[in-house]
């Protein structure tokens, strides 16, 4: 068994924190963008652990999100000559209100088909987007101004704004999971209807759930959108992201704070091995990749390796998922 | 026992189609009362009391809390107004202690702690309450059955009820259990809470129920006390059968 | 105009049946949504395509051939991976098959690679003309073979011992052991016979679309709707399913720009899953 004391934990936290904080310093711009796209990553991650990891409800639509956000900024800053951060702003009013409004449509179902019905929506998003050409450029895509200043700082800013945006997610999610909101989704995962009986006014929380998740990836989105300085609906909405996100939250742990992270730290890690040695293997291994992950270690790498590495864990814990 | 009751139905109906589950019931439960219900399978009374606590919508009639109408409320709101239930079949959380389960119910509803760890203890008393001791670290999934159903009732009771209404919390325990079950429920009530009850096990209910009501095919056919529902040719007919109760007026 | 439209909508429906009864099949008797069922598709239609292309054979012959190659590939699939996941939470299954599915496209992508393949019979282009309407050979073979599939598939299930297992285990999983049913070989064969089913839409389809290994995706979606609309594991179900499918697209597009296609199958999909959840026939398995 493998446990951390308190003492030992904060130790290690405060100082990641740290070398994350002075690593563009002392890192190349290679080195800084693959750091920004993990943080990118565990900010879309953490954005669907809240309404998937800890409320129970498979968002395989959740890009939806994304797609919002990053659209948002990129037709203010391109049509409306908005600055970034007002424009970003609104991304996230955009995150919130879609969720809003699209939970009250789709949480009311359950299971499967809350799943699909959302990726439907995602899908159909998409759709309008590609068609609304004057907007958004549609299926071309749109070009974003670039940020001022030479390349190298650039990619520095863009990777202080991306950590500031995975620090604030993060810790709003930590403050939220100690408090009542965060008792209640986990209570509606566990069993809706006795949560209902005992006073939980479930179809709220699940919207405030999906809706702050929804911030946080429609912010990314927003974020991505003047990184890239490129957008396109196929990307933004695509579906692909969302399983590697749920590949990302198994790896990490769905349903806790800090999961995410570890996630998106193994995946992207795996992702540019591969990447750089097996490019025209790359999807297929991922398809592998995601077998072995849910055969093996549904529960997470972190769980696992508290539990302890062994056949006998892992035995039990295919006993108890086959038929 | 006041002269007003707290809990009202009138008119109380669920139609599913053609089929009328729960017809045309009046029934008013008064405060500090067991009001037990009987009556044979798939009679309605698990029907009755889901439209009670907001699990399923009413058809037809209205149901009145404190003189405030509860039909057509979502289950949350009729928490909040201090009714609570539990179920036939035990709904608890899983993959979560006994002791998590029970503290949910302490952070939610009319009474909620606004602290966790006052929310834990006044977990842990009602855990002791039901006797369910030694074992507040236990996974749900590993307790046994009487455990379990005493553990719903522990999550229902923490949260300080007015009204009370349990589901057959006596199937599937033996007669020990069931004599434990039967004494924590009226250490319960005389402590305050009022009860609704629907039952089986005859002895039981019939032992503990200050006033019965028996419903038959939804609706109701006889109430009154527990020795006038023994007597009452009509609830032996419906149990029994119509010989058997033609029989037992020659005796 | 319209009536053709109504034809075009039940030939085309006929297709969707195909490619929605397997799927319907494993997500109504396992609760699994396969969504590796559009590489199974695929998978089915690369067999017509090297049968058609290598030996000449009409890609209507290859069917059963097809069927019996995905049979296979779907028990193998059930049995030695699906079985030792399958009653872990919604996402873990749905990314599971979507893990699967990008492998076998990605396989499919190795073997045959990305270049648009097609089957073109002789008779493809020629078809039965009656006054105004239009009814090409191939789309009415798809569509008579539709409904001999539907058939077959409806005597194993209502007929055969298998068929009744499968049943047994869909209503009552616990039942269906206790009274001796190996549930994990009756779910190899009920994803076999998914499969299956997907092969031969696989084969079907071959002459009328062009095939790369990414057809899965878009398969799968439909497959979606016509579970939905169908209602599960009903055979009558998915047969009203897929042409309800085909004839709302048809109709649909005369009446409305074909941009918005999917927003409007979104929009209906919706109002179908919070009205009527138990789809238009209404039996439900799950």
């Amino acid at each position: 068994m493998v446990t951390l004391n308190r003492k030992v934990y904060t130790t290690l936290f405060i100082a990641a924190f740290l070398a994350c904080a002075v690593f563009p310093y002392i890192a190349s711009g290679f080195w800084i963008r693959l750091v920004t796209l993990i943080f990118l990553s565990a900010i879309l991650a953490q954005g669907l652990n809240i309404i998937a990891g800890f409320t129970g409800y498979a968002a395989f639509g959740n890009m939806i999100f994304f797609g919002m956000g990053g659209y948002t900024v990129g037709v203010l800053m391109t049509k409306v000559q908005v600055s970034f951060l007002p424009s970003l702003f609104v991304s996230g009013i955009v995150g919130i209100v879609t969720g809003i409004l699209l939970g009250m449509l789709l949480l009311r179902l359950k299971g499967h088909y809350f799943a699909l019905a959302s990726l439907g929506a995602a899908e159909a998003m998409r759709q309008i987007l590609d068609n609304l050409t004057g907007l958004t450029g549609g299926a071309m895509g749109l070009t974003l101004p670039q940020m001022a200043g030479k390349p190298a700082q650039v990619n520095t800013n863009f990777y202080y704004i991306m950590f500031s945006l995975l620090v604030l997610s993060f810790a709003a999610t930590y403050w939220m999971s100690r408090r009542r909101l965060g008792y209640a989704l986990k209570a509606i995962k566990a069993n809706e209807e006795s949560a209902d009986v005992m006073g939980i006014n479930t179809t709220l929380y699940k919207i405030v759930a999906w809706s702050i998740g929804g911030l946080y990836t429609a912010l990314a989105g927003g974020i991505y959108a003047y990184w890239f300085t490129f957008i396109e609906p196929a990307t933004m909405f695509d579906v692909v992201v969302v399983v590697k996100l749920f590949v990302i939250l198994l790896l990490g742990g769905s349903g806790t704070v800090m999961g995410p992270l570890y996630g998106a730290f193994i995946f992207e890690g795996i992702s540019e091995i591969v990447w750089s040695r097996f490019l025209h293997l790359h999807l297929g291994i991922l398809g592998i990749l995601i077998i072995l992950i849910i055969f093996f270690i549904p529960n997470g790498l972190i769980d696992t390796v508290r539990r302890g590495f062994s056949l006998k864990n892992i035995r039990d814990t295919i006993r108890e998922q086959r038929v | 026992m006041n002269k007003e009751p707290i809990l009202t139905g009138q008119h109380v109906s669920k139609y599913f189609g053609a089929l009328r589950a729960v017809d045309n019931v009046d029934v008013e439960v008064y405060a500090g009362e067991i009001l037990g219900i009987i009556g044979p399978n798939g009679a309605g009374k698990t029907t009755l009391l889901s439209m009670i606590n907001g699990t399923l919508p009413i058809t037809k009639g209205k149901i009145f809390f404190r003189g405030q109408e509860i039909s057509g409320m979502r289950p949350y709101r009729i928490a909040e107004l201090g009714i609570s239930r539990t179920f036939q079949i035990v709904k608890p959380f899983p993959g979560m202690t006994a002791l998590e389960n029970v503290t949910l119910g302490a952070l939610f509803g009319r009474n909620r702690e606004r602290d966790m760890s006052r929310a834990m203890e006044r977990a842990a008393e009602t855990l002791k309450r039901v006797r369910i001791e030694g074992k507040e670290y236990v996974l749900v999934e590993k307790l046994n059955v009487s455990e379990r159903k005493r553990l719903e009732l522990a999550r229902a009771l923490t949260q300080n009820p007015d009204l009370l209404l349990l589901d057959e919390v006596m199937a599937g325990l033996n007669t020990r259990e069931i004599e434990d079950i039967m004494a924590l429920i009226q250490e319960v009530n005389r402590a305050g809470t009022t009860l609704m009850v629907i039952e089986h096990v005859m002895k039981a209910i019939m032992g503990i129920s200050s006033r019965i009501v028996v419903l038959h095919h939804g609706q109701k056919i006889a109430e009154g006390t527990p020795a006038e529902i023994s007597e009452n040719r009509q609830v032996i007919s419906a149990y029994l059968g119509e010989k058997y109760s033609r029989g037992m007026q020659e005796t | 105009m319209f009536s053709q439209a109504i034809i075009n909508g039940i030939l085309f429906g006929a297709v969707y049946v195909c490619i929605g009864i397997g799927f319907s099949l494993a997500w109504g008797v396992m609760n699994i949504i396969n969504l590796a069922h559009g590489s199974f598709i695929m998978l089915g239609a690369y067999v017509t395509y090297s049968l058609f292309t290598h030996l000449r054979i009409d890609p209507f012959l290859t069917t059963p051939i097809s069927m019996f190659v995905l049979y296979f590939i779907g028990y193998a699939s059930q049995k030695y991976l699906l079985n030792y996941v399958i009653r872990s939470s919604i996402f873990i299954t749905l990314t599971f098959t979507f893990g699967l599915q990008i492998l076998i496209s990605n396989i499919a992508l190795l073997i045959w690679t990305a270049d648009y393949k097609s089957v073109a019979p002789s008779y493809a282009g020629e078809g039965l003309v009656i006054g105004d309407w239009v009814i090409p050979y191939i789309r009415l073979g798809i569509f008579i073979i539709a409904l001999i599939l539907t058939g077959l598939f409806y005597l194993l299930i209502v007929k055969t011992k298998t068929g009744k297992a499968i049943t047994a285990t869909a209503l009552n999983l616990e039942g269906a052991r206790t009274v001796g049913v190996d549930v994990a070989e009756i779910y190899a064969r009920t994803m076999g016979i998914s499969a299956a089913l997907g092969g031969a839409a696989g084969a079907l389809i071959t002459p009328i679309m062009t095939i790369t290994p990414f057809i899965g995706g878009p398969l799968v979606g439909k497959a979606f709707v016509v579970a939905i609309l169908g209602g599960l594991g009903s055979t009558m179900g998915a047969l009203v399913g897929g042409m309800v499918l085909g004839l709302a697209e048809q109709i649909g597009s005369l009446l409305l720009p074909s941009a918005y296609q999917e927003a409007i199958g979104f929009i209906v999909l919706v109002l179908v899953l919070v009205f009527r959840p138990q789809g238009i026939v209404g039996k439900q398995f799950y």
